[in-house]
This record gives C-alpha cells, structure tokens and sequence, in this order.
C-alpha cells in the first residue's frame, strides 16, 4: 500500500534544503505540546503563527507544488523558513534536547508515541478550526493552496483561497474535514521523518535526494551488508576447523577488552578497523589464543603482546585463564 | 505497538552500534554457537557456514527480544532451517512462542493490480505534470517493494513508516554484526597467519 506522493525530482531536490528546519521545528512542536498549557501559549510566542508543528507539513508538500505550480514560488520560501527559524529557535532547542536524550536501543517510550500521535491528531483538528479565524502571509502557502486544489477537495479549497486575501501557513484548510488526507499527511511526515534518518544512518547518503534515491541506496547497503555477513561466515567456517577450542576464548577475550567498534563509512574496508585502535589489541590477543593450539608455545611471546596493550593487569589475568582452561 | 516503540527508539540521533550491542551480540552468538556446536564438528565447510550464520542470525535477532517485525521474521526463518536448535538457543525466552505466530501476508496479485489501474487510467486524462508526478510514485513503489524482499519480514509490514523503521533497526544490527564478525575474523587470520 503506497501512500508516498510521486513528487519531481527538481521538487525533491528543493525538499532537502527545508528539510531539516521544518522536520526539527516541527519536533519541537509536538515535544512541547506535552507540557500542558503551551497550546494556548503557542500562539504568542510564534510571533501570530499557531501551528508551528505543521510547517513541517508545509514544508514537505512545497515540493510537490514546485513540481507542478511555478519556480517562483521556491525562491520566496527560503526567507520564509529563516524567519520562522528565527522565531522559534527556542522551542527547537527545547525539542531537540528532548529527543536526543532517548537512546536508540534501549529506552522504549511508547506511552510517550501514544501521546505524541495523540496529540498530533488532535493539533491538526483544533487547528483546522482556528485557521478561519487567524491568518498570516506567506507565500509558500497561497501555492500549497494551489497545489491542494489540483489533488484534493478542489471545489473547496478555491473558494477558501478566494475568500481571503491571507495565506495560511498551514494549508489544511482544504483537507480540513477529510480525516483520511489528514492522516496521509501525518504519513507523509512519518515517513519523511525516517527517511531522514536512513540518509544519517547509510554512509555516502548525504547528498543524494529523493524518496527513490534514498530507496535505492538503502537498498544496496543493506544487501552489501548482507553479503558481508555471508562471506565472514564463510570465512570463519574455513579457519574455524583448526581453532575450534578457541572460539570461546576469543570470545571471551573481545568481551572484556570492550570493544568499541564502528563500521567506517566505506563499504567494504577490510582492515579499516584500524581506526578504532582496538583492533590491533584484539589482534593480538587473537594471536596469543591460536599460538597455544598450534602448539607453538613460546612464553614470551603472549606477555610480549600484553605489554603492548593499554592495561597490561587486564590482560594478565586473561592470560592466566587462558592458560588454565587450556591446561584443563 | 512494535510500531510505537520503533517511533520512540528513531527519535534519536545515536543510530550506531554501541560497544554494549556489540557485546550483547558477541554474548549471545557464543552461545549460540556452543550449542551449534556438535553439528559444527566434522562437517563441510557449507554446512559449518550455514551453522555460523544461523547462529548469528538468530543471536541478532534475539537481542531485540521480540520487539521488532524483522527480528520474528528472522527467527522464523531459522526455525524453519533448524527448529530444535533455535529453540534451544532462545531456551524459554517468549521468542519461543515467537516462532509459532503467523502473520498475515501481504500479498499483492500483480495482474488484477496492473488491470484495475489500466481501468482507472482510461477514465484520467492525464497532464504532462501527472504523468511525471505518476512514474516518479511508480519507481518509489517499486523500490519500496524491492526494500521489503530484502528486510526480513517485509511482506508483513503493513505500511512503508513501519518498513522504513524496521529497516533502520536492521540496518543497525546488521553493523553490529558484521563489526564483531569482521573482528573475530581478523582476529583469528592473525592468529592463523603465524
């Protein structure tokens, strides 16, 4: 089920550049709906803009309108997200911060996504209302407005764009009543959202725009790394046969050195773990594991290795297991 | 509600494999592999593949304890290779249970698709901004498709939100497991090189 919008790519390219402003600011807004009480405040600290949290909307439609409107309209939106920016730096700090002490794998705050879906249905409805009564120019949204009545409730829309002589920031007001578009939109931005997140997450991303793109390299990076997992597989199955007591004391050494180990950026680096500076301890731990297997035991050697490492202690009680699980 | 938590977990920007996921991967693949271990011993070096990324699979998997669509599928996908063993490397973990859940497929028979939407053409008349706005959709569905047969578990994620989150968590655990399998490896080239 394809809920993502078809947009040009010109238009997409536009996407990336307000990107980032709307998506934050549009965080900020839904983390700081939490706080009970800001709604009615909102409205005075953006300088007259209510529904800050839709620009983000706002923002992730205009490519579509660039792809069918006109090319000027791109050009005026620029000064219109600065300003915005400008206006609601606070909030964006106070949502930023807000997320970025969630850490990715381990905290599961799903009452905090119920309430955050919650309250961002229940924004878009109560701002459906205020919007007849409040208005402010910009005019990226006489566009959105535009591009609303060639995809959704035409008839609607024109007459709302006719009736006033303000541009709305948010331009729902077409979709107003129509739960489904709005639950789209929501979508959209979801997606949009993660989308963003993908381009941090897949190396070499940064530059490449659009849903299809970005599909793409994702794509080709998960199966790079699928691969890679099949040939280091491959790999330990052939050396495994001559080490196979030492698996668990290879295992055990990486555990307690800790390893801090990042992928690098490049797809397939074969001793770029280099720039970790672990790898070199691992590795030589590794070599003092296998040297006792194959029976070329020279004491020296392991200690040798041990005093090269950063906590020679750690590495001598390791050792001293190591000697004795193998004496065992 | 898997959903939910995965919207929670990407609100971050920490998207890399921490030292503790490495180790909680490391931890669990060896005992996995001690228990795949008797079917490792004297056997082909096919086989004793098949073992090691099963094992790893399965330990990638078990760390998300559940959680996330891609990790289920992925157990369930082991336990059709090789049910007894996956069961006793999860050992009373509820993804035991995992492994006899069924999801309902999303299936999309393509020729009744491609015929209502001939139907549906012939009644738009389309402008040159449409058509553009049109393939552009059709080549991100496509590769929305292609995404899914990559990610474990991708004909059972209902929409593309909860598939572009699914790939994310499995983008990163997939990092993680190439990183500590990468360092092993060397590890044990090293070791074999002298």
């Amino acid at each position: 089920m394809m809920m993502m919008n078809g947009e040009a790519t010109e238009a997409e390219l536009f996407l990336n550049c307000a990107d980032m402003s709307v998506l934050e600011r549009q965080r900020a807004q839904l983390n700081y709906h939490h706080l009970p009480g800001f709604f009615s405040n909102s409205s005075t600290i953006n300088g007259g803009e209510i529904d800050d949290g839709f620009l983000a909307s706002a923002g992730l439609d205009l490519p579509e309108i660039y792809g069918e409107v006109h090319g000027d309209a791109r050009i005026s939106v620029s000064p219109g997200n600065i300003t915005n920016e400008s206006g609601n730096s606070k909030k964006r700090k106070f949502g930023c911060v807000d997320t970025e002490t969630k850490v990715f794998n381990e905290k599961k705050k799903m009452m905090m996504m119920d309430r955050e879906v919650e309250v961002e249905e229940e924004e878009e409805k109560s701002k459906i209302t205020e919007q007849s009564t409040k208005s402010i120019m910009k005019m990226k949204n006489k566009a959105k407005k535009e591009q609303n009545s060639c995809s959704n409730d035409s008839s609607k829309v024109t007459k709302d764009s006719q009736r006033t002589d303000y541009i709305h920031v948010r331009a729902r007001r077409g979709q107003a009543t129509d739960s489904h578009s709005i639950a789209e939109r929501a979508r959209r931005e979801k997606i949009s959202e993660r989308m963003k997140f993908l381009q941090d997450l897949v190396p070499g991303c940064e530059k490449i725009t659009g849903k299809a793109g970005m599909l793409d390299e994702i794509i080709n990076y998960v199966q790079s790394l699928q691969r890679q997992v099949e040939f280091l597989s491959m790999k330990l199955a052939t050396v495994s046969p001559r080490l196979d007591f030492n698996i668990d004391d290879i295992f055990a050494k990486e555990v307690v050195s800790a390893p801090m180990m990042n992928l690098p950026n490049t797809v397939m680096p074969p001793h770029m773990m280099v720039n970790s500076g672990y790898p070199h301890d691992m590795v030589n731990s590794g070599y003092v594991h296998f040297n006792p297997m194959q029976q070329v035991v020279t004491s020296s050697d392991p200690l040798a290795c041990f005093n090269n490492g950063q906590s020679a202690t750690m590495w001598d009680s390791d050792v001293q297991n190591l000697y004795s699980s193998l004496g065992v | 509600m898997d959903h939910l938590l995965l919207l929670s977990l990407s609100l971050t920007s920490l998207m890399q494999p921490t030292s503790s996921m490495n180790e909680q991967f490391l931890k669990k693949w060896q005992m996995g592999l001690q228990i795949f271990r008797p079917s490792i011993d004297n056997t082909s070096v096919s086989e004793r593949k098949r073992a090691i990324k099963l094992s790893a699979d399965v330990a990638m998997a078990s760390l998300r304890k559940g959680t996330t669509c891609w990790s289920r599928a992925l157990i369930q996908k082991a336990a059709t290779q090789d049910n007894f063993l996956v069961r006793q490397m999860l050992s009373g973990i509820k993804e035991e249970t995992l492994i006899n859940k069924k999801l309902p497929k999303i299936v999309c028979h393509r020729k009744i698709v491609r015929r209502s939407k001939k139907i549906l053409m012939r009644r738009k008349s389309k402008s040159a901004m449409e058509e553009v706005a049109a393939k552009a959709k059709k080549l991100v569905k496509r590769k929305t498709q292609g995404l899914r047969n990559i990610v474990p578990g991708g004909e059972f994620m209902s929409n593309n939100v909860l598939l572009i989150q699914e790939t994310l968590d499995y983008i990163v655990s997939l990092q993680t497991q190439v990183n500590v399998m990468r360092s092993i490896v060397d590890a044990a080239d090293a070791g074999v090189e002298r």
